[in-house]
Order: structure tokens, then C-alpha cells, then sequence
């Protein structure tokens, strides 16, 4: 009876469940390139020991304030960069640590974080070489944190939509594109390649005591960003929604934004440019 | 669409799909080891699952902020430009309020204020016009470099550092020079 | 693949079998029912809203709001600050070459600029620091308190400059005292 129900169950879940208990764990790197070290590193580096310290929080447990946690890891036997190291404690000293990664290069945004005291992705961040002094990591500044290095970025997601990132035009050309000429494209040259990693507008002391009303610089710069586009029809009412005293008009060119993009853009410039227009305007 | 909540406990109770490597010849074994634990999820309503979220958000702490950031000559020299303008307008309010008190009070007017000054000693004087002085000229120098910003000169990285750094030295040199030869 | 097959002879009503036919109606049914209750985006499924705090209206979907537009406390005030500030510095270029007492006009004039100057900057601090939105009573009171503040120091240097000698004067002599 139960090799019938196996059976029977097979012709109906073959579809749906995929599973051949024959090959759970099948793995394309021969066995024998394995070879076991019984934990000495191997030889011709000298260890360099660096102590990083990350902080720390648990919603498991809650009311365990956050805290910093040491960790040393030797530089010799890691990459170069920040998201490295933490990679290598998450894999071989502290499976629980938590924190974002995709592109490892530059272009995703997911590993922002406060390195040092400053804004960047962990992932362009080079390790300080010299290992008489930690490395401090902390998430981005002034934001409620999901666990360890993750915060909650729901707001900065949800500013953005509030400003409508996307081409709107009444009058679309009758046949083929929108035509631009190569001096309006050039308008918009270090303003598009924003990742949205929200290390500017989390580096914004404005940003940090009135981010529920002020949109913070990352924002901004796209809010200009299509303002400034040529293709864009709706230039006058994308600048009537900022005309009050919160939204665009907290920024008072701290400039710690362009100071900290881990891309090199100047949203303080284009804020810059958009309070000017907006006052010639009337 | 009925909600469905995945917050991390349900999506721990969802991931039953760890199949044990089992090498057994006994198919029925295998049936009792397989996953065939169909997992369902709860349907929640809308403010339910909003509800949900918001306990988890309640908890959440903040994450450091001045305590931590890096001191920037950026930041520093705005708080600066706040800090020397909030002080000095303040004694520029201080002063205009008390001396409507002056019908009341004859002693405040400009002639005893200026007689209480020169009675202060040398010293004294030079420690309290200092700090004026810096206050007065950097804010002012710093305001010149904030309204050049605002017609769009010098917002890059290095013309705010250059810049910043001028109006250092401009402070420096007109405060050392309204405090101690004026 | 139907899901109305409540029997069929070709199929043996096998335990394992049943289960997953049900649970796989059940959860194609849920998935097919209306949400009956749509959150509006200012709602927070019952949790008191803070402005900065972690609780946020709505899903996450949702959009925040802009308040409603108003240039004299966007553009034109912006425009107001710079024009004064910029107008200061020739004035005070003129107080510090003139003996107050001579120019009684520009001693006024430097007075009232100088203290809306200091208005607008003390009304920024508070919109930063001390908002309504968060603080509901330091927050009106500091900024009526200023708006008063503001009216009396007007009066104070009106007063001290046309009884007195004058704010170029005052500084001067001070200064040099």
C-alpha cells in the first residue's frame, strides 16, 4: 500500500515537487580539491589582525539595548574592501550578523552603511590598513533599524514615489521619440546615475531631525532631475508642489550629501539649482 | 488578495522545504521524510498585516547619529554659521528689550554701558571682544560664501572646502585685527 | 490542471493525495478572495502616527503627501532671506565708514534689517528643532514668542536710536570704550 501511495503520489507531485533525494547536494568542484588545514592559515602572508566593530541589534530580543560588537579578522587572508570583511566575519566567525549585499561593485546601492563616521557603500570602501585602530561600523545615521545593519528605508521609498520619477508629457511626439538635443541631455548628467543608496539623505543633519515632512537630498536631486529633463511637460507643477516650507526648504546647503556620494554626485548643486529657478520663476 | 504575511517567523515556518539527504531503499521512509508538509499561509486583512508591521516597527531603535558622524568642514562650519548667528542675535535682542526698560530703569542707556566697559580691565576686555569678533566676521564672511552658493558658485567639493578655508583665514586675521588694534 | 475533481475513478482516495488536493483549493481559493478591508494611505492599522517616529502612514506603497503649496513660505521667502542678507552687507559696509549720529536714517535702517535678519534666522532654528507638527506646546509657544520677541526689539532699537545715540554709535564707543 505504500508503494502504491509512493507511486501514486509521484504522478501527481512530479509536476509541482521537484525532488530526487538521490542527488540532494550535488556540487561541480571535485572532492579532492579540498585539502584540510586544521585551521592554520596558509603560509607566505603575515597575519594582520584588525579588529572591527559593528554594531549590534536583535529584534528577537528586543530590549537588549544595540551595541557594538568586536570582531578581529585578519586582513591577509581578506579582500580589500569593507564588504569583505564582513562577509568573511558572517562566514567564519558570525553566521548571525546581518546586513544587505548584491553587486559587490558599486552599482546596487544595497550595502550603504556608516563606515568611520562617514556615509559609503561597504563594497567601494577599502579597509584602513593600519590595524592599530578599529574600524567602526554603524548603519546609516538616524534611521529605525530592522536588525544590525539593515534599516528601514520604507520612508526614503516612499518620498520618492511622492515625487513622480517618470517622464510625463501630454503632448508625445505624433511619430517616434521625444527629440532632445545633446546640450538639454547634458543637463542631466549626474543626476541619473543616482543608485538611490540613501547615504546622502541619511548624512543630512536636516534629513535627520525632520525626515517625515523634509525630502532629503536624494530625493530632491531626482525631483530636479525630471524638472530639468527637456522631455519633461510638467516642469511648473513638479516645482508647485514644493512651494512650502518643508519639503525643499529645510536644506541649508549643510552639504555633507555631495560630501559623502559614494558615486561623486553634487545633489547640493542640483537643490541649488532648482531653489534658483524656482525664485525666478515667481 | 487576501494579505499574506511574510514577516521573518512565518517565513521560517515556510521554508519546510529541507529535504534530509536520505539514501534509503525503504520508499515508505522516504514518504514520512519528504516534505509533504503543504504549508498555508494565514489570510490577514489589510490594517491586520499593517497592524503586524507596526508592532515589529514599535520596537525598532534608532541608529546613532551626531555621536557617530564624522566631523566635516562641511557641517561643522554651517552649525558654526547657526551657532555665531544665534549668539549674536541674541545680544542684539537682549539689548533691545532691556532698554525699553528704560523709562523704568534710567541706568540703562548707552552712557553707563559704556562706562561699565571702560572700567573692565585691559585683559578682560580683549577676552570678551575676541569671541565677538570671531563671531561677527565669520558669520559674516561665511553669509558672502552661502549667498555665492545660492547663485550657484562654487557648489563642488572642492570650491566648499576652498572656500571654507578662506573664510577661516578671513576670520582669523579680521578678528585678531578688530579685537586687539581697533 | 482542474481543481474540480471531487472524485474520480482513476484516482484512489489516497491520504497524501487528499491533503494536497484541499490545501491546494484552499490556498488558490484565498488567494482569489477580495481583500475586504483596503488600508487609506494616512491609515496606521490602529498605532498612534509621531511625525519622525517609526510608525508611517499607510503601506508601503503608498506615497507621502506634500502640504499644500504656498510660495510666501516657499520660493518668495527664500528669495525675501537672500535679498536681505545680500542688502545687509552694504549697510553695514556704511555703518562702519559713518558716525551713527550723522546718519540717523541709516542707523534705522541697519536696526530693522539687522533684526529681521535675526528673526529670520531664529524662525529657521525653530522649524528645524522646536516644529508644531512635533512639539505641540514649546512648539507654538517659541514660535509666538519670537513673533513678540521681534515686535519689542523693532520698538527697543526704534526707541534706543532716536532717545539714544544710535546702534553705529553705540558699537563704536563700545567698542573703542
Amino acid at each position: 500500500m505504500r508503494a502504491t501511495a509512493l507511486r501514486t503520489l509521484r504522478s501527481t507531485t512530479s509536476s509541482s515537487i521537484t525532488c530526487n533525494p538521490a542527488r540532494a547536494f550535488s556540487i561541480s568542484v571535485p572532492r579532492s580539491f579540498a585539502q584540510p588545514t586544521d585551521g592554520a592559515p596558509p603560509a607566505g602572508k603575515a597575519p594582520q589582525i584588525k579588529e572591527f566593530k559593528i554594531y549590534r541589534w536583535n529584534p528577537d530580543t528586543p530590549a537588549e539595548k544595540p551595541k557594538l560588537q568586536s570582531y578581529k579578522v585578519d586582513l591577509s587572508q581578506c579582500g580589500p574592501m569593507m564588504l569583505d570583511a564582513l562577509i568573511k566575519i558572517k562566514n567564519e566567525l558570525d553566521p548571525t550578523l546581518t546586513f544587505r549585499r548584491s553587486c559587490r561593485e558599486g552599482i546596487c546601492g544595497s550595502c550603504a552603511m556608516n563606515i568611520d563616521g562617514v556615509n559609503t557603500l561597504a563594497c567601494l570602501c577599502r579597509i584602513e590598513k593600519d590595524a592599530s585602530k578599529p574600524s567602526k561600523v554603524y548603519p546609516l545615521p538616524h534611521m529605525y533599524i530592522v536588525k544590525d545593519l539593515v534599516p528601514d528605508l520604507t520612508l526614503f521609498y516612499k518620498q520618492y514615489k511622492s515625487i513622480e520619477p517618470f517622464l510625463k508629457n501630454d503632448n508625445p511626439p505624433a511619430k517616434g521619440e521625444f527629440l532632445q538635443t545633446q546640450e538639454e541631455r547634458k543637463k542631466l548628467d549626474g543626476m541619473y546615475e543616482c543608485i538611490l543608496c540613501a547615504c546622502c539623505s541619511t548624512s543630512c543633519p536636516s534629513y535627520w531631525w525632520n525626515a517625515d515632512q523634509y525630502l532629503g537630498p536624494a530625493v530632491l536631486m531626482q525631483a530636479y532631475r525630471w524638472m530639468a529633463d527637456s522631455r519633461d511637460s510638467y516642469g511648473a507643477q513638479r516645482k508647485e508642489k514644493m512651494q512650502n516650507s518643508m519639503s525643499l526648504y529645510r536644506c541649508h546647503t549643510i552639504f555633507n550629501c555631495s560630501r559623502t556620494c559614494p558615486k561623486g554626485l553634487n545633489p547640493a548643486l542640483a537643490i541649488s539649482k532648482m531653489k534658483y529657478e524656482m525664485a525666478l520663476d515667481k | 488578495m487576501v494579505g499574506q504575511i511574510m514577516t521573518r517567523r512565518t517565513a521560517s515556518v515556510l521554508s519546510t522545504g529541507t529535504l534530509p539527504t536520505l539514501r534509503t531503499s525503504s520508499p515508505g521512509l522516504l514518504l514520512a521524510h519528504r516534505a509533504i508538509r503543504f504549508a498555508s499561509t494565514q489570510p490577514v486583512s489589510g490594517p491586520e498585516e499593517i497592524g503586524i508591521l507596526n508592532h515589529q516597527r514599535e520596537k525598532r531603535p534608532m541608529s546613532p547619529h551626531l555621536a557617530i558622524y564624522q566631523p566635516q568642514l562641511t557641517w561643522i562650519l554651517s552649525i558654526a554659521n547657526r551657532g555665531t548667528g544665534v549668539a549674536l542675535s541674541s545680544l542684539l535682542y537682549a539689548g533691545a528689550l532691556s532698554y525699553l526698560f528704560h523709562p523704568l530703569v534710567p541706568a540703562i542707556d548707552s552712557a553707563h554701558l559704556i562706562q561699565l566697559v571702560h572700567d573692565l580691565p585691559v585683559w578682560f576686555k580683549g577676552t570678551l571682544k575676541l569671541p565677538i569678533a570671531v563671531a561677527f566676521t565669520f558669520h559674516t564672511f561665511n553669509g558672502i560664501r552661502h549667498l555665492a552658493w545660492d547663485v550657484g558658485k562654487g557648489l563642488t567639493l572642492k570650491g566648499v572646502y576652498q572656500g571654507g578655508y578662506a573664510v577661516l583665514a578671513a576670520t582669523a586675521i579680521s578678528s585678531i585685527y578688530l579685537a586687539f588694534f581697533v | 490542471m482542474s481543481l474540480a475533481r471531487p472524485s474520480s475513478s482513476l484516482l484512489r482516495p489516497v491520504l497524501g493525495f487528499r491533503q494536497f488536493h484541499t490545501s491546494r483549493v484552499a490556498a488558490v481559493n484565498a488567494s482569489s478572495q477580495v481583500r475586504n478591508a483596503v488600508v487609506a494611505a494616512d491609515e496606521t492599522g490602529g498605532f498612534k502616527y509621531v511625525p519622525g517616529g517609526p510608525i508611517l502612514k499607510g503601506t508601503v506603497n503608498d506615497a507621502t503627501t506634500f502640504p499644500a503649496p504656498s510660495k510666501s513660505h516657499g520660493s518668495y521667502h527664500w528669495a525675501f532671506e537672500r535679498a536681505l542678507s545680500a542688502a545687509l552687507i552694504p549697510i553695514m559696509g556704511g555703518a562702519a565708514v559713518s558716525t551713527g549720529s550723522a546718519y540717523p536714517i541709516l542707523d534705522g535702517i541697519l536696526g530693522v534689517s539687522l533684526i529681521i535678519h535675526s528673526h529670520i534666522g531664529f524662525d529657521s532654528c525653530v522649524q528645524d528643532y522646536i516644529h508644531e507638527r512635533k512639539f505641540h506646546y514649546l512648539g507654538p509657544l517659541a514660535k509666538w514668542a519670537l513673533r513678540a520677541g521681534t515686535g519689542l526689539a523693532v520698538w527697543g532699537v526704534y526707541e534706543f536710536n532716536t532717545n539714544d545715540i544710535g546702534l553705529t554709535e553705540l558699537t563704536k564707543r563700545v567698542w573703542t570704550a
